[in-house]
């Protein structure tokens, strides 16, 4: 559905992207991450034919992104980094016009989204906040019912209510087939949503992986406290893999043998027992790195 | 060309090419009315007492007692050509490069519209408006003329000079266009696009204040508006100036496009 191949852009400040390759598959919710000044945006430029590659091509459905990017753009749903609208227009008149330009008539989907997303389209666009911006670009992005969309950081600004309701929006849009690709430097956002997930640094890809074969190498911890240092000593002996986190704390990795565990904490008096979540992020820099050399 | 933009353009920036359209309007109106062959006679000799330079600089050193003249210098002196000039700059670099600046642009290109058909749609906008001023201003001072002194105006050698300095505000506001469409901020837009046309424009003044600097009237194209020459009659004169500023015009505009549709946009 989307393919970049040997794409490269080098901007004068010496950032930019170098040579990167990856396709997004129909139907699937891609996750693009990465750091702020990585590239992102940079790609989603190219993607979207504003700007010319120093080398490589982006296309569409087969379509070069720059040659034809008019004949891509009623298919695909933008959002873009960036909220910019023209600010003498009220929400309405900007969500009016975008369908004039788009000259789509399907008023239902937009009248929903309004809805859904709580926004009060009335006021001059200059006059809102930066969460209800959010929301217009989010709108504008879907209101015509596209089957890509390319979406910059669609989560800022958004309450965490609000950030659900936009995810069981792509959830529902996933369900539909569609195909989404999604930028973003916040990890849990991605594994939330997302099929699969690159993460870009400094212009390069450093990893591609499905979220799901993340899921399965995630390790479970739990933090242990003891009553007494002593037995802590013990436990530490056992064929358990442990960390120490204080004298009388420590941290257990298991990998699914939970009867192990609990058999070998039964010999001591426990005071506390609690379990932690390790994010995929940690798997993900724990498999490729902390630098993205791989480990 | 796209309407939908085309009204989105109209509607934010109607009150701007009203105003300066009423700014010289105003002009107009005080310049016939304030007309009658006596006055016109005194105020010559008020503008004799005036230093030299002054009254050159501003275009007002050859009012004559008929009515073309008078008009003609009083108007195309100064006011119709710097009103022009600043509306042009003003919508030249709001129309792209303000876009392409705030990131607006983005929007526009993700519509199915292609950059040529945005490019051309702003650059409609910019001479239907540049339009505008000329024709309302025209269309008043013919009739307020001819409604106060039937036949006194030479309506064609008006109309002629009239043509020759709205073709020079369109090459002019090609300048800033093309600059609107070259630069991807604001700042550099503005740089360049007011820049050239306030260059060309003092040029001219300077030109006709100084007599050692005369020759900078070479160097501007509002000396193209020669209201001397195009009102004795030289038909030749009118004819091939008009050719060339259309000419220079279709390439300004040409030259826009081509590099608004290749470059990179930083949106």
């Amino acid at each position: 559905m989307i393919e970049v191949s040997n794409l490269t852009q080098t901007y004068r400040s010496g950032k930019g992207v170098f040579d990167l390759n990856f396709t997004i598959k129909e139907g699937e919710v891609f996750g693009y991450l990465g750091p702020n000044g990585a590239g992102k945006t940079t790609t989603i430029r190219n993607l979207l034919g504003f700007t010319n590659a120093d080398k490589g091509t982006c296309t569409i459905k087969g379509i070069d992104c720059r040659k034809d990017a008019a004949k891509l753009q009623n298919m695909i749903g933008f959002l873009p980094g960036e909220m910019a609208f023209l600010p003498s227009m009220t929400g309405m008149q900007f969500l009016k016009f975008m369908s004039d330009m788009r000259k789509t008539k399907n008023k239902k989907r937009r009248d929903e989204l309004i809805e859904l997303f709580e926004l009060d389209p009335s006021p001059k666009i200059k006059k809102m906040s930066k969460g209800m911006k959010q929301k217009l670009g989010i709108i504008t992005a879907f209101m015509h019912d596209p089957e890509i969309y390319i979406l910059d950081e669609p989560t800022s600004g958004l309450d965490p209510l609000m950030q659900n309701v936009f995810m069981d929006l792509i959830e529902q849009e996933h369900a539909n087939g569609k195909t989404i690709m999604m930028s973003s430097h916040i990890f849990e956002e991605v594994q939330k949503s997302c099929d699969r997930a690159c993460i870009i640094r400094e212009g390069k890809i450093v990893a591609t992986e499905e979220i799901k074969s993340l899921e399965v190498m995630k390790q479970k911890a739990y933090v242990v406290t003891f009553e007494s240092q002593d037995g802590m000593k013990k436990f530490l002996q056992s064929k358990l893999q442990t960390e120490t986190i204080a004298s009388n704390k420590a941290r257990i990795f298991i990998d699914g043998d939970y009867t192990a565990m609990f058999k070998e904490l039964a010999k001591y008096n426990i005071k506390g027992f609690e379990s932690q979540q390790q994010s995929i992020e940690d798997v993900f820099m724990k498999y490729y790195g902390k630098d993205g050399e791989g480990a | 060309m796209n309407m939908t933009l085309f009204k989105a353009s109209l509607k934010s920036h109607w009150k701007f090419v009203l105003g300066v359209t009423l700014f010289i309007l105003m002009f107009v109106v005080i310049a016939i009315s304030m007309y009658d062959p006596e006055s016109a006679e005194r105020m010559k000799q008020m503008f004799e007492m005036m230093p030299d330079g002054f009254m050159k600089a501003f275009g007002f050193d050859e009012l004559g007692s008929e009515l073309t003249s008078y008009l003609s210098n009083y108007l195309h002196g100064y006011i119709m050509l710097i009103s022009p000039l600043i509306g042009s700059i003003v919508l030249a670099n709001s129309l792209i490069a303000k876009h392409v600046d705030t990131g607006n642009m983005a929007y526009l290109l993700s519509t199915p519209n292609s950059r040529i058909k945005i490019v051309v749609t702003q650059m409609m906008f910019l001479l239907t408006s540049m339009t505008f001023m000329f024709a309302i201003n025209i269309g008043v001072a013919l009739i307020m003329s001819e409604a106060s002194y039937t036949g006194l105006l030479d309506i064609s050698a008006f109309l002629q000079l009239n043509l020759v300095a709205f073709l020079v505000a369109i090459v002019v506001s090609g300048i800033s266009f093309l600059a609107s469409c070259i630069f991807n901020d604001t700042k550099r837009s503005l740089t360049v696009g007011v820049g050239i046309p306030v260059l060309l424009f003092v040029a001219k003044m300077i030109s006709e204040i100084s007599d050692k600097l005369e020759n900078l009237k070479y160097a501007s194209i509002y000396t193209v508006i020669d209201i001397q020459k195009i009102l004795e009659g030289d038909p030749t004169y009118v004819v091939v100036s008009s050719i060339i500023l259309v000419g220079v015009s279709v390439l300004l505009f040409a030259a826009s496009i081509i590099i608004f549709n290749r470059k990179n946009l930083v949106i």
